[in-house]
């Protein structure tokens, strides 16, 4: 039949033939490559505008280098921005502004500035070169220049609190859950895994109003630990980890039963370390949940910003400031290296590892 | 002390105090087993379970936490919204709320006519607009993020250069949080964003290009040749018409009708779709291998090279100025739906290609050569083969996307705050600014609202289990 | 109980009425079984006959239904695994594959709280007597299917048990490697001289190693006894087709009084302890069956197949009736296939089955 179908069915490592690029080669990278082009230019392109300077953010400036208008100390009148001023013959000079923007504006050359003369506004271009505007980094973080609504440290130390304490309280209980389910016969051992398969199955914003009174009454709303505890219990961790741990063979724990180890220490001395790949991608997973997550950390930390997390404290910020571009863009950023890198460092780990170990 | 606290301190005492004197009256540890002391402590609980019931106490104790956890946080609160959802009022203590029976049930279905929510009481507006709303974006988004994750996973799974890399690269967008994928679309998006720069950029390039001398007549000789290469690659194998060409020279066919609009010399308007009819047509003949399909393709090859003459390509390519179209906050454009859609299929495809791809690789590659011993043509095991095999993973990707998009909510919020008006108002941000974001919330019509909310998303998804249900190994 | 250092022997195991039911399905059927101190048992039977499951009993990696098992005269039901002083070789090894060999050897004896000196001592001493001292740094992973047999053994030597359980341990090895093991595994047992209990499905394992063997089916004890009286004189048809090989060669025919009628045509008067009627099988071993060239002897046959493998040649020859009939002859002879031959039945190697598969005393 057709080049396409043997495309569509052609499976990783066959070689059909030893052909040069066909057809269907062509379309594949096609395809590849503007799908990344569709994922990458987004990004790329908030890196690129958050290191511009405000001016640049705020008049949209669309070209990809940071470029900054020159200023410069021009004797006898001040820091002035400089412009270039092209002639009608061609030849260009360097000027600064000597009285208001009009058609005809004033201008004098920067190396005399008594000289004042007369040019058409458009012959006038920005002189400009290449310059990084770290300010709009450090301002929002060091509290310089006003910018002292944007407590990042405490936004930090809030989301690196959340996702360390609860990805470690996910991993223990989950991987007793797991244990439990995978290696013991116990009468219920039904029942409980129906009722968390059950959990799977209820979408955690059916619940989000009741989940709010329980929060409340248990003390915890609008702490920390009212974001930590009620995600700490994830179904998908314990299937993930309990279809690992089935692998593990039963004759390794009557090992160590027979050299006499207790429950608990096959546990963590035999079991643990056996799942440990199983536990990273779930590590992985909980670590980008709870890093990312944003609808129920708005519920129970919003009225208290000394507890937001990096991704509220984003979004305030946005909303209070909705001219500082620059700014936002620059913080969103920093928001997202933390995740990048963790991505770009364990990219083959993560992919392999969440494909082969199955179902979210 | 609130009764929490001091819950939670006495099970400290006991576990940490207690744990260490039962552990050390037991036990010996030398100074370099302390790690192992505090590992045998913090399973306290496991091993006093199983000294006092044997190893059938153990299970029960290693399972406690994590299904108290369940039971406090998923299971409570599932009953909970039952009870919430009969009550009224804005007291956050649960005794304190009085019993209003199905009053906030009565409130959303309060309406004149159900499919016109303008004509509900103002709760029901609210939940009609949010619900018909999400329906809207689930039977759109749903398909498209399949369909998209399914050919990207087969793309993936070729035999192609860097596959890693390409698979990293799909799948990092689920990585990036709502909030900066929000704060990076809107950036995009702006008024005088990326997008309409680059549109507008583009559209002069051509409307430049369209305006020198003598750029009508090289565009038609280049898609001349362009027409006679493809037509001609597609003719040329011995079996049959080759699909992937045919495919190309669909899509040519279909451009040139488009441009050309010959259903105009009828006085009809509007011809693209005549064009997009014919591409599918050539490509469904060539791909079930029907005996016509030569003919077809140089019957069109014939029709196509009448339209190209028909074309003036400097009008076609002549855009005029663009004005930016602010993408996000134009009511009635369709524009704000259309790239939520988009955006969350940016974001959460790669996951559902993974899933796929590691069901397309469990196909034993064994298939494929038996197949091709058979003799078996390529799309015939791609239908045969391919797609039953991998339906079962397709059915839980299917499954998981559609509880996935129901509760779409970040993204939304985010991106376009439920506008412009009520255009993409999802149920859940009902549901958030009912409770949550009011001066005075009204947790017993949220409640109602998340119930009424499960119950379609049961019914959809059980609905789906059923179509699926050979397939499914959920 | 007999307690005195010294006695030749005590009673390391008794097993007493042992029954064991999964949910509705019944595995042991009631076991009673006595185990000497030094001795060398071997559990044998067709896969689903309870063996392991009866040295898992032992073991105490699951409990019996019923029945009493007592270890060194204390009744151990209640004890765990851990307490009952005994150690087991797993089929699969069951190394754990995350420590090392050393540590493998170790985590037994940490968990008795023993002290370090002690340990070191004990694995030393095991890694010696094993030739796997030079191993200890390595995981389980980096070892031949031979080094991690040894290393499973040595982990049951350091614990120093009272009783060695090995559960089908040779399985996993191919035959070259683990006709070396067996003789190991042997000189083992002579150097340690503890009681160890070994479950095999091979009859050979089982003939070259046991100082007795137990023969199970279907939960039950069939017979009990030293190799080669189980050989010689097996309780029944199951156990005397079980134990050899190639098997024996089971006749059908009719019994009255003394005279033995077989379908095939063989008419032979057999000297019974008791004769009598009925519905008869005789058993004889493929050895014990004369080839006759000459197409004389007792009965002629067909030979359908054979095999010359040097030192023996095994034949496999039909009845005219259709009954077929192995022979092993203990010479290369020349043969073709169809050609006929002759062959006799020395009497005083007869084996005869009632109709229950009973076996029926011959006076010899």
């Amino acid at each position: 039949m057709s080049r396409l179908a043997t495309f569509l069915t052609r499976t990783a490592g066959t070689k059909d033939k030893a052909d040069s690029f066909t057809i269907q080669d062509f379309l594949a990278y096609a395809y590849l490559f503007v799908g990344v082009l569709v994922i990458l230019v987004p990004v790329l392109w908030t890196f690129f505008s958050s290191i511009k300077s405000d001016t640049a953010v705020e008049s949209f400036d669309t070209r990809l280098m940071p470029m900054d208008q020159i200023s410069q100390m021009v004797d006898g009148v001040g820091e002035k921005d400089v412009w270039v001023y092209t002639a009608e013959d061609g030849r260009t000079q360097l000027v600064f502004k000597a009285g208001p923007t009009r058609k005809l504006t004033d201008v004098a050359p920067v190396d005399d500035p008594e000289a004042v003369f007369q040019v058409p506004r458009k012959s006038l271009t920005p002189h400009e070169d290449i310059r990084v505007a770290v300010e709009n980094y450090l301002d929002p973080i060091l509290k310089r220049n006003g910018q002292d609504n944007f407590h990042f440290f405490t936004y930090l130390y809030n989301s690196v609190f959340v996702t360390v304490i609860a990805t470690l309280i996910t991993l223990l209980i989950n991987a007793m859950a797991a244990f439990a389910l995978s290696k013991y016969r116990f009468r219920g051992r039904l029942t409980f895994t129906i009722l968390i398969v059950a959990t799977l199955l209820i979408p955690s914003s059916i619940i989000l109003v009741s989940l709010f009174f329980v929060v409340w009454s248990f003390g915890i709303f609008g702490s920390l630990w009212g974001v930590i505890i009620p995600a700490a219990a994830t179904p998908t961790g314990v299937f993930l980890l309990r279809q690992y741990m089935l692998t593990i063979p039963d004759e390794l724990l009557e090992a160590a039963r027979m050299d006499a180890a207790s429950e608990w220490r096959i546990f963590w001395r035999i079991i643990i370390p056996l799942s440990l790949p199983a536990l990273s991608v779930l590590a992985i997973l909980s670590v980008i949940w709870r890093w990312n997550d944003f609808l129920w950390p708005l519920i129970v930390l919003i009225s208290d910003p000394a507890a937001h997390t990096l991704q509220l404290g984003l979004t305030q910020f946005a909303g209070e400031f909705d001219t500082n571009f620059h700014y936002i863009l620059a913080m969103t950023v920093v928001t997202l290296i933390p995740i990048t890198l963790v991505f770009v460092w364990l990219q083959r780990f993560i992919t392999t590892g969440i494909a082969t170990t199955g179902l979210k | 002390m609130t009764p929490a606290g001091f819950t939670v301190a006495f099970a400290a005492l006991f576990w940490g105090l207690g744990g260490a004197i039962w552990l050390l009256m037991r036990r010996r540890y030398t100074h370099r087993q302390i790690p192992q002391f505090f590992m045998d402590l913090l399973g306290f609980p496991v091993e006093l379970a199983q000294s006092l019931f044997g190893r059938a106490g153990v299970p029960y104790a290693l399972l406690l936490p994590n299904m108290l956890i369940f039971g406090f946080f998923t299971f409570l609160p599932m009953i909970l919204n039952f009870y919430v959802s009969f009550t009224g009022g804005a007291s956050i203590s649960l005794f304190d709320r009085p019993w209003v029976g199905w009053e906030k049930y009565a409130d959303i279905f309060n309406c004149e006519n159900f499919l016109s929510p303008k004509s509900c009481s103002n709760p029901g507006y609210n939940f009609w607009t949010g619900m018909f709303n999400t329906l809207w974006f689930v039977l759109i988004q749903v398909p498209i993020l399949c369909v998209a994750a399914l050919i990207t996973a087969l793309v993936v799974n070729q035999n192609i250069k860097g596959r890693g890399f390409w698979r990293a690269m799909f799948f990092y967008p689920v990585m990036l949080s709502p909030v900066v994928i929000a704060n990076i679309w809107n950036w995009v998006l702006h008024r005088k964003g990326a997008l309409n720069a680059s549109i507008g950029e583009a559209r002069d390039a051509m409307t430049g290009l369209a305006g020198l001398s003598g750029f009508d007549m090289v565009a038609t000789v280049i898609f001349a040749v362009i027409l006679l290469i493809v037509s001609e690659r597609s003719l040329r194998s011995n079996d049959g018409p080759s699909a992937s060409w045919t495919a190309v020279f669909g899509a040519l066919i279909a451009m040139l009708v488009y441009w050309s609009q010959p259903l105009s010399l009828l006085g009809l308007p509007g011809s693209g779709w005549l064009g997009l009819v014919m591409a599918a047509g050539l490509y469904w003949a060539v791909s079930t291998e029907q005996s016509f399909a030569r003919m077809a393709i140089i019957g069109a090859g014939i029709l196509a090279v009448i339209m190209l003459l028909m074309i003036q390509f400097d009008a076609v390519f002549s855009f005029g100025r663009y004005r930016p179209i602010n993408w996000l906050v134009t009511p009635k454009t369709g524009w704000p739906f259309f790239w939520l859609v988009f955006v969350f299929c940016w974001s959460h495809m790669g996951f559902y290609m993974l899933i796929l791809l590691a069901g397309l690789q469990a196909i034993p590659r064994d298939l494929y050569e038996a197949a091709k011993m058979d003799a078996t043509k390529p799309f015939r095991a791609f239908y045969r083969i391919t797609l039953p095999l991998v339906m079962p993973t397709l059915t839980v990707v299917l499954v998981l996307s559609l509880i996935r998009s129901f509760q779409i909510f970040d993204e939304v919020y985010l991106l376009t705050g439920g506008g412009p008006g009520r255009e993409t108002f999802m149920v859940v941000q009902n549901i958030y600014e009912v409770a949550f974001s009011n001066d005075h919330p009204d947790y017993g019509q949220a409640a109602a609202g998340s119930i009424l909310m499960a119950i379609v998303i049961a019914v959809f998804t059980f609905f789906q289990l059923w179509l699926t249900r050979r397939q499914s190994d959920l | 109980m007999n307690d005195k250092p010294n006695s030749n022997k005590t009673r390391a195991l008794q097993l007493s009425d042992i029954r064991k039911s999964f949910g509705e399905v019944d595995v042991i059927h009631g076991i009673d079984l006595e185990i000497e101190e030094g001795e060398f048992i071997v559990f044998v039977g067709p896969s689903g006959c309870g063996k392991s499951t009866l040295l898992r009993l032992i073991a105490g990696l699951d409990d019996p239904t019923s029945g009493d098992i007592n270890l060194n005269g204390k009744r151990v039901n209640n004890v765990p695994a851990s307490e009952r002083g005994l150690s087991m070789v797993f089929q699969s090894y069951a190394l754990y594959p995350h420590m090392t060999v050393g540590q493998n050897l170790s985590f037994g004896l940490e968990n008795l709280r023993m002290d370090r000196a002690e340990i070191d001592k004990r694995i030393n001493d095991a890694a010696k007597l094993l030739q796997i001292d030079h191993l200890l740094g390595r995981r389980p992973g980096q070892l031949s299917g031979g080094q991690r047999q040894r290393v499973a053994i040595g982990r049951a030597i350091v614990r120093e048990p009272v009783i060695f359980l090995f559960d089908e341990p040779l399985s996993n090895l191919d035959a070259e490697l683990r006709l070396q093991m067996r003789v190991e595994i042997s000189d083992l047992h002579a150097k340690l001289k503890n009681t160890m209990i070994y479950v095999t499905h091979d009859q050979i394992e089982a003939m070259t190693m046991a100082d007795r063997i137990v023969v199970l089916r279907g939960g039950n004890i069939e017979q009990v006894g030293r190799p080669l009286d189980l050989y010689n004189h097996p309780k029944n048809k199951f156990v005397a087709g079980f134990l050899g090989a190639p098997q024996m060669n089971f006749l059908e025919g009719t019994l009255d009084g003394n005279v033995m009628s077989l379908n095939c045509g063989m008419v032979r008067d057999v000297p019974l302890a008791q004769p009598g009627k009925g519905a008869v099988t005789l058993g004889i071993r493929p050895e014990n069956i004369h080839v006759d060239l000459g197409g004389k002897g007792d009965e002629t046959v067909t030979v359908q197949n054979f095999e010359q493998l040097g030192a023996v040649t095994y034949i496999y020859a039909t009845f005219a009736n259709g009954d077929t009939l192995t022979v092993q002859h203990a010479h290369q002879i020349p043969l073709q296939k169809g050609q006929e031959l002759g062959v006799s039945f020395p009497t005083e190697s007869f084996h005869l089955f009632g109709e229950d598969g009973a076996s029926m005393e011959l006076a010899r």
